[in-house]
C-alpha cells in the first residue's frame, strides 16, 4: 500500500504535466489546495448534516400528520391526574405536568445528591484501605471493589429492592429505633422537626452566622499570620458570636415541634417518609459508586512518586500524617478530573431507579407522562436536556477547580 | 597496627566497641511476615482481628445459605421451603437455566445458537497462531463476515423466502472463507501450499496481473458454490427474532455494539481532532450530547422516536432499534478512548508520514491507527464489560435478555415469588464474565507495555 501510494502521487503531476487542458488544471488545483479543500469538504459534511436533520424533521411532520398529534410544549400546563409515590416538592394529582417534571427533577438531583457524598466518602476510605499495608484488609477492600464493580448496577439495585428492602418486616412489625425511626417494607418514617418559624429563615440565619464566623477569622488573620497567636478582639468577637448563636438557637429549638410518626391502622402517619425504593437505589448506587471512586483513590494515590512517601517516612511523619500533608494533597490533582466523571456517571445511574419504580425523572415523566399524553419528542427532548444542562453544569464547576488546584507553573 | 599501639601514650582512654546488638528478629518466613504485616501495632491487631472476623461471619452465612442448607433437587418452591426452609433453592435456577441462557428460543433448536457461538470463536482461533498470514484480514472478516453467518444460525428459515438472498450469498462466500482460512492453516503446518494455490496455474493462463488474488478469489468462489449446494439441503426450523433472549441476547447486543461502536468511534475521534471547524464541532457535540445522557433515556429515545423520525415504511422490530441506541451510545464512548489512543502517538509519527508524501487518509489508515487501536485494545475490552454490563439495561424496555429472564421466574407457578437465587446466579455469571476479561485486558497491557 505504501508503494502504490508513494508511486501515484510521483505520477500525478507526470500525467498533470502531459494534459494541458485548463479546466482539469483548474478543477485539479482547486481540489489540491489545502485551502479550497478544507471549505469544499465543511461544506460537504454541514450539507450532509443538515440534510440528515431535514430528512428527520420532514418525516417526523409526516407521521404526526399521519397519526394526528401535534408538536409544542402546551400540554405542560395540563393537569397530570396521577398520583407520585414520593415526592420532595409539594405535589398533588391537580397540578400540572411541568410540575411533575420539577418533581421528578427535584427526585433525581436528592438521590444522586445522596449517592455522591455517601459514596465519595465510603470510596476514599476503601480506596486508602486498598493500599494498606496489611494484607487482610487490602484484599478485603479489593474483593469488595472487584465483586461490586463486575455486578451490573441494575442486577444491584434490583437485588437491594426485592431481596433486602421488600423483604423487611410489614409496618406494625417495623424494626424501630426507640419512638423516632420505624424500618418497614414501605420505607423508613423519621421523626422530623417542625418549626413554626419557616426552614427558609432558619437555613439563612445558618448562612448568617456561618459567614460572621469566617469574616471573623479574615480579620483577625493578619494579626494571626504576624504573631503566630489570635488577638484579643478575635476572642471577644468569638464570645459574642456564641453568645448571639445560642440565642438563636434556643429560640428555635423553642420554636419547634417533633412530628413522629406513629402507626394508624395499616400505615403511618406523621414524620418524613423515605420510601423502599429509595433506600434500596441508594444502597445500591452507593455501594457501586463507592467502589468506582475506591479505584479512582487508589489510581491517583499510586501515581505519586515513591520517593514522596519515603521522604515523609524518612522525616518521620506517621502514616496519618504523610497522608494528610504529602499524600492526598498531591494525589487530588490527579484524581479531580476521575472523580467529576465518576459524579456525572452517578447522576445519570439514578435513571436506573426507573426499574424499582422509584419516582424519578424518567420514571415520572418518561414513562408515565408520555404514556398519558403521547408527547414523546418534547418529553425525550425535555428530559435529555436537563442531563444535558447538569453534565454541562458540573464539568464546568469542577474545570474551574480543577484550574485552582493544578499546579502553578512560574 | 602494631607502630600505632607503640605511638599511643598508655594514658589516652583507648576506643572500645560496644558489644553488637542481637540481631533482629527474623522478618522472613511466614510467621514473619504475618506478625511484620498484620500485628505490628496494637491498632493494626485489632483491625485484623476484626478483619478475620467478619470475614467468617460472611463466608459463614454465605456458605451455608448457598452451599450446606441448599436445595438443588426439588419440583417447585414449595418442596424446596419443605426440604430446608433457610437456604437456597438451587432447583428453580437449574430448571429455569436453558431459559436463563437461551432466553425463549424453542429448545429443539437451542444447538443452533452453540453452534453459532462456537463457529465465532473457531473464526478468531487462527488470530492466536503466528504461523497465520494477514490476520488482520482474519479479524476484519470476522467483523464483516461472521455475522451472517450467525444470524442465519440464529434465524433459520430457507433463502429467498424467510431470509434475503443477499444474506444468502454472504452466508455462503463467509462459510467459504471460513473453510479456506483453517484449510491454508492446517497445510501450512505441513509447510505445505494454502488451497487458494492450486488455482494459481489456472489463473496464470488467463490474466498476468495480480494472480494470487485472482487465484484466491477463485477458489472462494468456488467453494462458496459448494456451500451454497450443501446449504440448500438443510432447512433450518424459522426462530422469530422475539424468541432471542437470555445471556445469548445479552451478547449478541453487546458484541454487536462493541463492533460498530470502533468504526463509529474512529470517524468521530478523526473529526474531533480534526483541524476543520466544521468537522470538529459537529464530532464534538454528538460526542459530548450521547454522553451526558443515560442510556436508558437513549433506548427509550429509540423505542419511542425511531418509528417517529424514519419514513412510515421503514419498520424496525426492537431488537434492531435498541441496537442502533446501544451503537451510537458505544461509539460516542469509543470515540473518547480512541482519542486517548491518538494523542499517546509520539508527533514524529505524524511527521515522517508526512515526510514520505503520505496524505491525511493514508498516514491515518496505515501509520496511526494501527498503532492507536493496538495500543487500545486493553481499554476497547474495558468497554466491551462495561457495555457487556449495561445491556441488562434492555430488560427495562421489555427484550427478554438475562435480567428480565431471571426476574421472570418469579412468576413462574413453580417458583413464585424466587427472587434472590436466579439474582445471585446471574451475578455470579456477570461476575465470572467481566472479572476474567478486566484480568486478561490487565496482562494484555502489561505484555503490550514490554513490546514497546
Amino acid at each position: 500500500m505504501i508503494q502504490s501510494s508513494t508511486s501515484k502521487s510521483q505520477k500525478s503531476p507526470v500525467k498533470g504535466a502531459g494534459l494541458p487542458s485548463s479546466a482539469t488544471q483548474k478543477r485539479r488545483s482547486l481540489l489540491n489546495n489545502d485551502a479550497s479543500r478544507a471549505v469544499i469538504l465543511q461544506a460537504f459534511v454541514l450539507m450532509l448534516a443538515l440534510f440528515g436533520l431535514w430528512f428527520l424533521f420532514a418525516n417526523a411532520s409526516e407521521n404526526l400528520n399521519r397519526l394526528g398529534m401535534t408538536f409544542g410544549f402546551d400540554f405542560l400546563q395540563v393537569t397530570a391526574g396521577f398520583n407520585i409515590s414520593w415526592s420532595l416538592i409539594p405535589y398533588d394529582p391537580s397540578m400540572s405536568y411541568l410540575r411533575v417534571f420539577f418533581v421528578g427533577i427535584v427526585n433525581t438531583l436528592i438521590l444522586s445528591f445522596c449517592v455522591i457524598v455517601v459514596g465519595t466518602l465510603i470510596g476514599t476510605l476503601v480506596g486508602i484501605l486498598r493500599l494498606s499495608e496489611n494484607p487482610l484488609v487490602s484484599q478485603l477492600a479489593r474483593w469488595y471493589v472487584e465483586i461490586v464493580r463486575n455486578v451490573p448496577l441494575l442486577i444491584q439495585i434490583i437485588f437491594w429492592f426485592t431481596v433486602v428492602f421488600s423483604t423487611l418486616p410489614a409496618p406494625r412489625e417495623s424494626y424501630h429505633l426507640g419512638e423516632w425511626f420505624f424500618l418497614n417494607n414501605r420505607g423508613l418514617y423519621v421523626t422530623t422537626l417542625q418549626s413554626a418559624v419557616s426552614w427558609g429563615w432558619v437555613l439563612a440565619l445558618v448562612a448568617g452566622f456561618i459567614l460572621l464566623l469566617y469574616g471573623l477569622l479574615r480579620w483577625s488573620k493578619p494579626y494571626y499570620a504576624l504573631s503566630g497567636s489570635r488577638s484579643s478582639g478575635f476572642y471577644i468577637g468569638l464570645v459574642v458570636w456564641a453568645l448571639l448563636a445560642g440565642w438563636a438557637l434556643w429560640f428555635f429549638v423553642n420554636a419547634m415541634t417533633l412530628s413522629v410518626p406513629t402507626l394508624q391502622g395499616f400505615n403511618f402517619s406523621g414524620g418524613a417518609y423515605l420510601p423502599a425504593s429509595f433506600g434500596a437505589a441508594f444502597v445500591a448506587m452507593t455501594v457501586y459508586r463507592s467502589a468506582a471512586i475506591a479505584e479512582t483513590v487508589r489510581a491517583g494515590m499510586q501515581s505519586i512518586d515513591r520517593g514522596q512517601h519515603e521522604a515523609a517516612f524518612t522525616i518521620g511523619f506517621s502514616r496519618v500524617q504523610s497522608l494528610r500533608l504529602i499524600l492526598i494533597p498531591q494525589a487530588i490533582r490527579s484524581i479531580i478530573p476521575p472523580m467529576t466523571n465518576s459524579w456525572l456517571t452517578s447522576v445519570k445511574d439514578s435513571s436506573l431507579a426507573v426499574a424499582i419504580g422509584f419516582p424519578e425523572l424518567v420514571s415520572v415523566f418518561m414513562q408515565t407522562s408520555m404514556n398519558q399524553t403521547g408527547r414523546a419528542i418534547e418529553i425525550i427532548f425535555m428530559v435529555m436536556g436537563f442531563y444535558i444542562f447538569i453534565s454541562l453544569l458540573i464539568s464546568y464547576l469542577l474545570n474551574k477547580y480543577n484550574d485552582s488546584v493544578q499546579y502553578k507553573v512560574r | 597496627m602494631d607502630d600505632l599501639n607503640v605511638k599511643n601514650p598508655p594514658t589516652l582512654k583507648q576506643f572500645v566497641p560496644t558489644p553488637p546488638r542481637p540481631p533482629r528478629q527474623s522478618k522472613s518466613g511466614i510467621f514473619g511476615t504475618i506478625r511484620q504485616r498484620c500485628f505490628n501495632s496494637i491498632g493494626n491487631s485489632v483491625l485484623t482481628l476484626c478483619v478475620i472476623a467478619v470475614l467468617f461471619y460472611l463466608v459463614k452465612h454465605v456458605l451455608d445459605w448457598a452451599v450446606f442448607n441448599a436445595v438443588f433437587i426439588a419440583d417447585n418452591r414449595r418442596q424446596c421451603m419443605d426440604i430446608s426452609p433457610d437456604g437456597a433453592c438451587w432447583a428453580g435456577v437449574i430448571s429455569w437455566f436453558n431459559g436463563l441462557i437461551y432466553g425463549r428460543f424453542p429448545v429443539d433448536e437451542q444447538w443452533r445458537v452453540n453452534v453459532g457461538v462456537l463457529l465465532g470463536l473457531v473464526w478468531l482461533l487462527p488470530l492466536m497462531s503466528k504461523r497465520i498470514p494477514l490476520r488482520n484480514v482474519i479479524l476484519l472478516s470476522w467483523i464483516g463476515l461472521y455475522p451472517f453467518v450467525g444470524a442465519y444460525l440464529f434465524l433459520g428459515g430457507r433463502f429467498g423466502a424467510e431470509l434475503g438472498w443477499v444474506h444468502g450469498v454472504m452466508t455462503c462466500l463467509a462459510l467459504a472463507f471460513l473453510t479456506i482460512i483453517y484449510a491454508n492453516w492446517i497445510l501450512s503446518v505441513w509447510d505445505k501450499k494454502g488451497l487458494n494455490e492450486l488455482f494459481v496455474p489456472l489463473v496464470s493462463r488467463f490474466v498476468e496481473r495480480r494472480i494470487h488474488l485472482l487465484s484466491f478469489v477463485a477458489a472462494w468462489l468456488l467453494i462458496a458454490l459448494v456451500m451454497a449446494f450443501a446449504l440448500n439441503q438443510v432447512s433450518l426450523e424459522p426462530v422469530a427474532i422475539e424468541r432471542w433472549g437470555g445471556l445469548f441476547l445479552t451478547f449478541i447486543i453487546a458484541s454487536f455494539a462493541i463492533t460498530m461502536a470502533i468504526p463509529i468511534g474512529v470517524v468521530l475521534a478523526l473529526g474531533r481532532r480534526s483541524k476543520l471547524p466544521v468537522i470538529h464541532w459537529l464530532s464534538m457535540t454528538v460526542i459530548e450530547l450521547v454522553r451526558s445522557v443515560p442510556l436508558i433515556t437513549v433506548l427509550f429515545m429509540a423505542v419511542t422516536l425511531l418509528p417517529i423520525f424514519l419514513p412510515a415504511d421503514v419498520e424496525f422490530n426492537k431488537l434492531a432499534q435498541v441496537l442502533v441506541a446501544v451503537c451510537i451510545f458505544a461509539g460516542a464512548y469509543m470515540a473518547e478512548n480512541i482519542r486517548g489512543g491518538l494523542q499517546a502517538i509520539p508527533k514524529g509519527q505524524y511527521e515522517a508520514a508526512a515526510t514520505l508524501g503520505l496524505g491525511y487518509l493514508h498516514t491515518m489508515a496505515l501509520i496511526i491507527l494501527p498503532q492507536a487501536l493496538r495500543m487500545m485494545i486493553p481499554n476497547i475490552m474495558t468497554s466491551f464489560i462495561s457495555l457487556l454490563k449495561d445491556t441488562t439495561l434492555v430488560s427495562i424496555i421489555g427484550l427478554f435478555d438475562i435480567m428480565l429472564m431471571a426476574r421472570n421466574i418469579a412468576n413462574d407457578k413453580d417458583w413464585v415469588g424466587m427472587h434472590t437465587e436466579p439474582l445471585v446466579m446471574i451475578s455470579v455469571l456477570f461476575f465470572l464474565f467481566c472479572y476474567s476479561m478486566s484480568q486478561y485486558s490487565l496482562t494484555l497491557e502489561k505484555r503490550l507495555k514490554v513490546d514497546r
